[in-house]
């Protein structure tokens, strides 16, 4: 408890040493976080156990190893609190998101540390980030070696080329830690008939015509859900493969479970 | 009336090979190598004759590096020669199954590169059947991977057939280190063969068939002149600053007179761009000043004085309204640049200057002509002098001008003579953009009844078009009829300059007059039809390279004139002339004197002779081995090292074990043969196996599956949501799936560029998707490659000790197999896919729909109360019903005829 109470000093003396803007500051995007947080249940993580302590991570600020003290790329992180705390990673940036930083540099007189870090770390978060700051002229050798190493320990890495980068890439890990992937996903004209199209060719080989087709054939989804194996295939252009395509996504279980029963 | 000059069965264009020509092709067909010619000095014509030599079906003969029009021009021209085994080309659009039946009927072939990478890979072209392969644009081929593949694949396995490989820019080999060395190697070929123009064989040739050449030095006019002078003061100014603000770079590079030069943006961009994201502002905006300067300079001599007035003035406003200069325009050199400009245009009387302060400000025309334009109309007059004095029947006339921008003004100008021309260009854009001035012009000039307005111009229309209605009626011989068949694109000069006004001009004109069709075979000239028959060709710009040398064939002048001066056009007169002894061949010149102009086409003269000196000194101390050409089995580059890095493994492994006897295989999607990564990895000594992959682009082991994105792919797919399905099949189907972020080695390697980083989190940075992507897919491994190489390696890295992929089960997977344990989808992929696209379904909510429906099905048949309560939120549950009931009345599509 001395050493958590060392850490709440630390960074309640952190606080007024930054100017002012940078603490008010605090992005659309974090706020977006921490409302989603609060509305629960999110799609990666499902709610932890709602009795005992709250788990490391489910609070809305970044908790730092103590031996990240000093990192210059600290200072970057601006847009969403931070605080020390005792943790094994190097940086607890959600429930199940974790990163351990590391400096070229460093690496290279140092190559056995990300070894030991990285075991000592072991799996307990889902998404393990190595960020590295490639801060030497010839990186190339060590970035194959830590490709590798990425590969095989199943960490996700990431580069940064400046302290600034490197803190963008954790104040936007915590910030979008709860965020939906929506951004990522393709965006879909307004149109009824857009949005109809859009949804039929998820189906495989499904195509716009195709869903055009079906639309006028069965004037609504209902339609085109509720009909038979017979009706889809004589659909001009459908065909007994894609018919039963179709039918298969529009009747089988969502569940995986639930179609081995059937 | 269509002019008959055609009297003549279809030419032979090429002709028989002069004596040095002969010699060219005879050392190439006796071994193995690389030909550089000098430009224009007619490599088709030799590539033409190898072409004629196996276009027969007992030889199979591939041409690599070629375009469409060249091929079409190939062909035709042995179709003319009543070749019956014409050249075929295989594209995509030929069938797998057909392509064997293709390559073994024989004759020459033009086969799209990875169409030929793919069918050497799989074994699809019998490589020991083919005779040999010719490289042209040979020059291309570090940069070009397919084809540096291609050769390596046959010459892998065919040690017997020939390697000819062909280029006409010596430049290219200037620089780099040892380029020459490294083409040749990459070709595979030991003999280096040079024709310099001044190569003494092809000196007494074509000395012995002297075209007449008479060189007009046209004399700038002082207004122009002075621009110019303004002009280059200025560029030196941005070169001083540009070496002050970067001294890393080559001075030498950066003379004034490499500035004037076409390379002048490649050389820039080869020195500034791998260190580009660290320039500071001050150096990109100087750069970008040299290259509107390069543009000034360049409408300056080219065009007239409003194009280039009009170009200027809209510089000084979009300086003035987006305020990016970096304060040339404030030079005392611009500002008589400006004024010299203005003066060759119009000019405002000194008495109302002092009359009328503050009021409008009336200018009075001058319309300065270009020089240019009036030594054109002497030799049209001398040409014609000529032509009534001699017996034979008038020679044709052949006037050729850089692009097509001067080729219209040019015949506008031969048909309506300057003042109208001039005139017009005034009205259309300064004159008009100016409307209060011109308002007050076109009042002041009604009151005078006089002047050339545009009122006057609109009177001038109607009878200009009458003119011409009666001329044609009476048929005399300086009739002069225009029209213009196909007009190219006018490219950047359009988008800089006057906005294309003269496009408009010419339409109209089409328009107003009788469409004469002059059945030549370029679709870019501009006919001046007269007796003789002129016509106006552009150097460069059209979309069929070949399109003036037919056009040279088929109007065969007596006449050219060079408007602008072009290196390799002015050799191909003289290989035209030699090939024809004793018909009249005057080539007229028409170059401003001390200019910019004449200053370039000397030192691309220099450039070239320099390159061959360059390389006749390489070649002399050029150290070839003896197993260069690849027929034996010494040649290392054919050598696939077979993984040394498996030699330490086995000796960290200690166990001695056995080297897998089988070699390492990676997986390719067939549309990844257009990147250097399948080439190196089977240098690497992997082997290829290239299938159609519905999931990822490389399977290196049976658990992992790579998604390559170069930068820009990758900013592009993370944006068009294409990256995010690919990650999620990829994740669905694969324990280990793997984005890999490729880097342009010539470019900075890293993500964003420091003077692009914001100061916030932006959900538009590439950096933000990424992160957002990988919180999405824990799973999702990311690789950073600096280079293809790089990567190449890895891959090699990654696969060791590593069990080999399966074609059969890669090529199967589709959306419809099962997901990988590890992916731990609760649920079934169709079906969920299909849900998370209805509207009113988020993934905060899908759950509960899920345990109240088991299936879309289940889905349709829930009241919109029901599922408001499932959901909620009203809103969604009316959004989701109505989606699934509305009823909507959408019309059939009309279905596409079935082609199987």
């Amino acid at each position: 408890s001395n050493a958590a109470a060392a850490s709440r000093r630390d960074a309640a003396s952190k606080l007024p040493r930054s100017d002012n803007a940078e603490v008010t500051c605090v992005s659309e995007e974090a706020q977006e976080a921490t409302t989603g947080q609060i509305e629960g249940s999110g799609q990666r993580s499902e709610p932890g156990i709602s009795s005992g302590p709250k788990p490391v991570g489910s609070g809305s600020t970044i908790i730092v190893s103590p031996r990240q003290r000093g990192n210059p790329i600290l200072k970057f992180v601006r847009s969403v609190p931070w605080e020390f705390g005792d943790v094994v990673p190097d940086y607890v940036l959600g429930q199940t998101t974790c990163a351990l930083f590391l400096s070229l540099r460093y690496h290279n007189l140092n190559p056995n540390y990300i070894h030991d870090r990285l075991k000592q770390l072991g799996h307990t978060f889902t998404l393990r980030v190595l960020l590295v700051q490639v801060d030497v002229k010839d990186p190339h050798h060590a970035l194959k070696e830590l490709a590798r190493m990425c590969i095989m320990a199943d960490c996700t890495l990431i580069l940064a080329w400046s302290p600034e980068e490197a803190g963008r890439y954790l104040e936007t890990y915590k910030s979008y830690e709860k965020k939906p992937a929506d951004m990522l996903k393709e965006q879909v004209e307004k149109d009824y008939l857009s949005k109809v199209t859009d949804c039929l060719t998820t189906v495989k080989s499904i195509n716009k015509t195709d869903a055009i087709t079906l639309l006028s054939a069965f004037s609504s989804v209902e339609g085109i859900v509720s009909a038979s194996k017979e009706d889809l295939v004589v659909c001009p252009g459908l065909g007994p493969q894609k018919a039963r395509r179709l039918f298969d996504v529009l009747h089988k279980p969502f569940l995986k479970a639930k179609t081995k029963d059937s | 009336m269509l002019v008959d000059y055609r009297n003549n069965q279809p030419s032979d264009m090429a002709g028989p090979l002069l004596e040095f020509e002969t010699e060219m092709f005879l050392s190439l067909f006796g071994s193995d190598g690389l030909l550089v010619t000098a430009e224009g000095l007619g490599i088709d014509r030799i590539l033409l004759q190898f072409l004629r030599v196996y276009s027969e079906p007992g030889s199979l003969v591939l041409l690599l590096n070629t375009t469409t029009p060249e091929q079409e021009y190939f062909t035709e021209q042995l179709r003319v020669e009543g070749v019956t085994h014409l050249p075929r080309t295989v594209t995509s659009d030929v069938q797998s199954t057909e392509r064997y039946n293709v390559y073994t009927e024989g004759g020459v072939l033009f086969v799209t590169s990875r169409i030929l990478v793919v069918d050497f890979l799989t074994d699809r072209i019998p490589a020991h059947l083919i005779t040999g392969i010719l490289v042209y644009r040979a020059h291309k081929i570090i940069e070009s991977c397919q084809e540096a593949f291609i050769l390596r694949l046959f010459r892998q396995k065919n040690k017997t057939g020939f390697i000819k490989a062909f280029t006409d820019k010596a430049t290219a080999f200037s620089s780099g280190f040892c380029q020459v060395e490294r083409v040749m190697r990459n070709l595979f070929v030991k003999k280096l063969y040079l024709w310099p123009r001044f190569q003494a064989s092809v000196n007494t040739a074509l000395d012995r068939h002297k075209p007449e050449v008479v060189e007009l030095h046209v004399s700038l006019t002082p207004a122009m002149r002075a621009i110019q002078s303004s002009i280059l003061d200025i560029m030196t100014a941005c070169l001083k600053e540009l070496k002050r603000y970067n001294p890393t770079l080559e001075a030498e590079d950066l003379s004034l007179e490499n500035t004037l030069g076409n390379s002048f943006e490649k050389t820039i961009r080869h020195y500034l761009d791998p260190l580009w994201h660290q320039l500071g502002a001050k150096t990109k905006a100087l750069v970008q000043d040299l290259k509107v300067l390069r543009v000034l300079l360049l409408y300056l001599t080219q065009y007239d004085c409003v194009t280039f007035l009009n170009l200027l003035e809209s510089l000084h406003s979009s300086q003035k309204i987006f305020g990016s200069n970096s304060g040339w325009l404030f030079l005392d050199s611009s500002t008589s640049m400006f004024v010299n400009a203005r003066s060759r245009v119009y000019r405002i009387p000194e008495s109302k200057k002092k009359l009328k302060v503050g009021a409008e400000v009336k200018r009075e025309l001058v319309l300065e002509r270009s020089p240019k334009w009036e030594a054109l109309t002497e030799v049209l007059e001398e040409i014609e002098r000529e032509n009534k004095s001699s017996q034979h029947e008038p020679g044709r006339v052949l006037i050729c001008a850089s692009d097509d921008r001067t080729c219209a003004q040019l015949q506008q100008y031969i048909k309506h003579g300057s003042d109208w021309l001039l005139n017009r260009l005034y009205h259309r854009t300064i004159g008009k953009r100016d409307s209060a001035a011109l308002g007050a012009l076109e009042l002041d000039l009604e009151k005078k009844g006089k002047g050339p307005v545009r009122k006057g111009t609109k009177g001038k229309q109607p009878a200009q078009k009458k003119n011409a209605k009666t001329t044609k009626g009476k048929s005399r011989p300086s009739l002069t009829l225009t029209q213009m068949v196909g007009k190219e694109e006018t490219g950047e000069a359009a988008v800089m300059g006057s906005s294309g006004d003269e496009d408009e001009l010419t339409d109209e004109d089409g328009g107003e007059e009788e469409q004469l069709k002059l059945d030549l075979p370029s679709d870019a000239y501009y006919g001046v039809l007269k007796e003789p028959l002129t016509v106006i060709h552009p150097l460069k710009g059209c979309t069929d390279p070949h399109s003036l040398t037919r056009v040279l064939h088929e109007v065969e002048p007596s006449f050219v004139v060079l408007y602008d001066a072009e290196l390799s056009f002015v050799r191909q007169l003289e290989i035209y002339k030699a090939n024809r002894p004793g018909k009249q061949l005057r080539v007229y010149f028409l170059i401003y004197g001390g200019s910019t102009e004449e200053q370039k086409y000397l030192t691309a003269l220099s450039k070239e002779k320099k390159a061959f000196e360059h390389l006749i000194r390489e070649k002399a101390t050029m150290v070839i081995p003896e197993e260069r050409e690849g027929r034996e089995d010494t040649n290392l580059d054919l050598a696939r090292n077979l993984d040394p890095a498996n030699a330490t493994t086995n000796t960290r492994k200690a166990g001695g074990q056995e080297q897998p006897t089988e070699p390492s295989r990676v997986i390719v999607d067939m549309r990844e043969f257009r990147s250097e990564l399948p080439s190196l990895l089977h240098r690497r000594g992997l082997d290829i196996e290239p299938v159609t992959l519905e999931v990822g682009d490389y399977i290196l082991t049976p658990d992992a599956c790579v998604e390559r994105k170069s930068v820009s792919d990758l900013i592009g797919s993370l944006q068009s949501g294409r990256l995010y399905t690919q990650c999620l099949s990829m994740t669905r189907y694969y324990k280990k799936p793997v984005l890999l972020i490729e880097f342009d080695p010539a470019k900075p390697f890293s993500l964003t560029a420091r003077s692009d980083f914001r100061h916030e989190i932006s959900s538009n940075d590439v950096s933000s998707k990424l992160t957002l992507l990988t919180l999405h897919f824990p799973r999702l491994r990311i690789l950073w490659c600096p280079s293809p190489h790089a990567t190449a390696e890895l891959f090699l890295e990654l696969k060791r000790g590593q069990p080999e992929p399966d074609a059969a089960a890669a090529q199967a997977v589709t959306a419809e197999s099962d997901t990988v344990a590890e992916s731990a989808d609760l649920y079934n992929p169709g079906p969920y896919d299909f849900l998370m696209k209805m509207p009113g379904v988020n993934t905060k909510n899908y759950r509960a729909l899920i345990k109240n429906a088991d299936s879309l099905a289940d889905l349709a048949k829930i009241s919109q109360d029901k599922l408001g309560e499932i959901l909620g939120n009203a809103n969604n549950a009316k959004l989701l019903y109505e989606f699934l009931h509305n009823v909507v009345n959408v019309p059939a599509p009309i279905q596409k005829t079935k082609q199987t």
